[in-house]
């Protein structure tokens, strides 16, 4: 059998997650390792977990899965970086937060909808506007960003990046790897 | 370790105690202006030999050449801006030789990092993807952590280049010194155990194969396998081949040796690597110039690819077994994981021979008995390795004179050819000699040993300064250039790929032996054949640094010769 790999080239989202030390520059070591093959970071999330002193990152980007397993790699090899793992999106729930401010006459006429059929929830309400907040999966905050804007209501949106839940918990994620210190003699 | 507890002392103090606790003897540097309060400390250090180049480029390059021979971590010192990134090319040279060096800059002061301060350059982001770890100081007691860390990151596992700068505040504040090392780093398991199961799988998988190859690379050199890997050989009887880096772990003259693979590799190298039914893999990555075109690379093998990097593993060839670990402590534990079969393969080992008769008679007797007047580059190596009778260190530079070196070179010791091979980079050759041969006279037992650099013409005049470098610290490199007045492998190219139009390859040379001897170095041109063993002769017994010009054959090319992204099963034997 020849040693050939075996190439799929279909493009697919994936989804990296990655424990790292909290340390100046690791940031930048990771979006490299996308940089150079060209390929676009569609959603990035970095926050410290639980654990002091560690973050996670979350990427989504769209790849082939020999591409991913080179990224992983190259992330794993990074000397911050703890733990890296790689997902498709239908293996882990992923949820975005969403502001949408809206026209207060056209809310106060047809926003029953709003609240009711695509989950959003009043945050604020003035005389120039008001602004909605939805949780959920891209797909549910995209369609209710298209129901205000077909309704002429939307004035402003914005979306965060994507979150996710790991597999595990940092500390199960990490087991043996954070009760260590860096190795110092004397 | 020389200093463990020293009160009120500089930055740059610490950073040249922290150096000499390390064991670092030799520096290669380059002063300028964030700099300064190191250089100005420096003299109170005599343990610690500074040697002034006449480039960065250079200094980076004399730590590649001083790691690559010693295996120890080689450093190198510059200023902050131009002087930092003229290190980024050697740097990312020794990101994909696997080299250990520590390059130390200086940084404008921390309060004024991103003012476009004068010689500020951002020189940690430039140096991420080209570093295996990098690290700016700004603070005084960051100094003792961060260089115990840049040591043993630069050394631990698969090795690579580090980068540290240190902004000219932290240089001059003052603290208490206290010296810790660093033996490891909880985020990075630098040496991966060998999983026992592989190990014996390893062995099933050897003892069932025919048709078996090894395939050494630079890795070999790295974890000191190379006794390990002989004993595996001779064990199965498995012929041995070599990548352009594995070269010279194995002695040339080894029977089970069948020379090198990949583009201008040997016959039975790629040959054999096409026939295989198993390769063994040790210490090398499958780089495009040792496959070929991936697709119909050894079509008929399965892969035990020994790697202590896991970013290696299936990256360009499917394995069917990766070990994952010290390339020495891998074939250790096969060797004591079960018995190798020892198969008597009088048809796989008799290829060997019928390759290496096929490659004789089509190419290297063209080099080594040209019936031409005009010499070979092939020649002129073959008469260097018969001469100094293998004992020398050899350097190249890049291009055809690199592979002519390579391929025409014998080999006794193992770290003995020192040159650039993933990114190939002209100008590393000078210098890179240079620090070998520092390496060299670093130890009495091999103090002795002659350390010769093949340069191209073209490759010489990039870092041709470094000259001055050898006369400066009376370092003896004896210096070869084969000179084709071309930049002789795009020349090559130009002429089997691109129907002959010579564009940009052509050089109008100096005269380099007025060169040499400006730098008042003993200097010789050889124009004809029978002066050839004369002059080499005469180079090799000077005691101190020599300059020889060979003028060679200004359209020879290198063969035999993979095309680039074509198959192994296509060998170029000549025009």
């Amino acid at each position: 059998m020849a040693p050939i790999k075996d190439t799929d080239n279909t493009v697919r989202e994936y989804i990296i997650t990655v424990f790292t030390e909290n340390q100046v520059g690791v940031l930048g070591r990771i979006t490299s390792l996308f940089t150079r093959r060209k390929i676009n970071i569609e959603s990035l999330k970095v926050s410290e977990t639980p654990v002091k002193g560690i973050s996670m990152f979350t990427i989504h980007a769209f790849t082939t899965e020999d591409t991913a397993c080179r990224i992983l790699s190259g992330i794993e090899r990074i000397i911050e970086v703890l733990r890296a793992d790689k997902y498709r999106t239908d293996e882990l729930t992923a949820q975005q937060i969403a502001l949408y401010k809206v026209s207060p006459e056209l809310f106060l006429k047809n926003g029953d909808a709003c609240l009711k059929e695509y989950s959003a929830r009043v945050i604020e309400i003035n005389p120039e506007y008001v602004v909605l907040e939805r949780t959920g999966a891209k797909e549910e905050i995209e369609a209710l960003r298209k129901y205000l804007s077909d309704s002429g209501m939307l004035l402003q949106f914005t979306r965060s990046e994507n979150i996710v839940l790991h597999n595990s918990t940092v500390e199960t994620a990490l087991n043996g790897i954070i009760d260590r210190q860096d190795y110092l003699g004397d | 370790m020389r200093y463990t507890d020293k009160e009120n002392i500089s930055g740059a103090d610490a950073l040249l105690a922290s150096l000499i606790n390390q064991g670092v003897e030799t520096v290669f540097g380059y002063p300028g202006g964030s700099i300064t309060p190191v250089y100005d400390r420096l003299q109170d250090y005599p343990e610690l030999h500074h040697l002034l180049t006449r480039h960065e480029q250079g200094a980076v390059h004399a730590a590649q050449g001083y790691a690559r021979v010693s295996n120890q971590t080689g450093v190198c010192m510059a200023t902050s801006g131009p002087g930092a990134t003229n290190l980024l090319t050697g740097i990312a040279d020794a990101m994909l030789d696997s080299t250990p060096v520590v390059c130390i800059a200086a940084q404008v002061p921390a309060a004024a990092l991103g003012t476009d301060f004068f010689q500020e350059a951002d020189m940690i982001n430039m140096t991420i993807p080209i570093t295996k770890w990098n690290y700016q100081i700004t603070r005084f007691d960051e100094i003792v952590p961060t260089i115990a860390k840049a040591f043993y990151v630069a050394r631990a596992g698969r090795p690579g280049p580090v980068y540290i700068e240190i902004t000219k505040n932290a240089l001059v504040e003052r603290g208490d010194y206290h010296w810790k090392p660093c033996t490891g780093i909880r985020s990075y398991n630098a040496v991966p155990s060998v999983e026992p199961q592989a190990a014996a799988d390893a062995v099933e998988m050897i003892n069932a194969a025919e048709r078996p190859l090894i395939i050494v690379g630079n890795g070999v050199k790295i974890s000191g396998a190379e006794a390990e890997v002989l004993q595996l050989a001779e064990a199965g009887n498995i012929p041995i081949a070599s990548t352009l880096m594995g070269l010279s772990s194995i002695p040339s003259d080894h029977p089970l040796y069948i020379g090198m693979v990949g583009m201008h590799g040997n016959v039975a190298g790629n040959r054999m690597t096409q026939e295989a039914d198993l390769l063994i893999a040790v210490g090398m990555r499958f780089s495009d110039r040792v496959t070929g075109d991936l697709k119909s690379y050894a079509p008929k093998a399965r892969v035990i690819h020994i790697e202590i990097d896991p970013v290696e593993i299936n990256k360009n060839v499917r394995t069917d077994l990766p070990i994952v670990a010290d390339a020495r402590e891998a074939v250790q534990a096969i060797l004591s994981a079960g018995t190798i079969t020892r198969k008597p393969r009088p048809e796989w080992l008799a290829e060997a021979a019928r390759y290496a008769k096929i490659e004789l008679d089509k190419v290297i007797n063209r080099q080594l008995h040209p019936n031409r007047e005009e010499l070979t580059m092939g020649e002129t190596v073959a008469t260097v390795a018969a001469l100094s009778k293998g004992e020398a260190v050899i350097v190249t530079d890049v291009g055809q004179h690199q592979m002519m070196a390579a391929r025409y070179s014998t080999y006794k010791h193992s770290r003995s050819l020192i040159t650039s091979g993933g990114l190939g980079t002209m100008g590393y050759g000078l210098p890179a000699a240079i620090g070998a041969k520092v390496a060299l006279n670093e130890c009495p037992s091999t103090a002795d040993r002659d350390v010769v650099v093949f340069l191209g013409d073209g490759g010489f005049q990039m870092t041709m300064q470094e000259l001055g470098t050898m006369i400066h610290w009376g370092i003896s490199v004896k210096v070869v250039v084969l000179n084709n007045s071309f930049l002789g492998m795009v020349r090559q190219w130009q002429q089997l790929f691109m129907e002959k139009r010579y564009n940009a390859t052509e050089l109008v040379n100096p005269d380099f032996v007025k060169i040499a001897e400006a730098y008042d170095i003993p200097a010789r041109r050889v124009t004809r054949r029978f002066e050839l063993q004369e002059a080499v002769q005469t180079m090799l017994d000077h005691k101190g640094p020599y300059f020889l010009e060979v003028i060679v054959g200004r359209e020879d090319n290198v063969f035999p010769m993979v095309p680039g992204g074509a198959s192994l099963d296509d060998l170029l034997y000549s025009e």
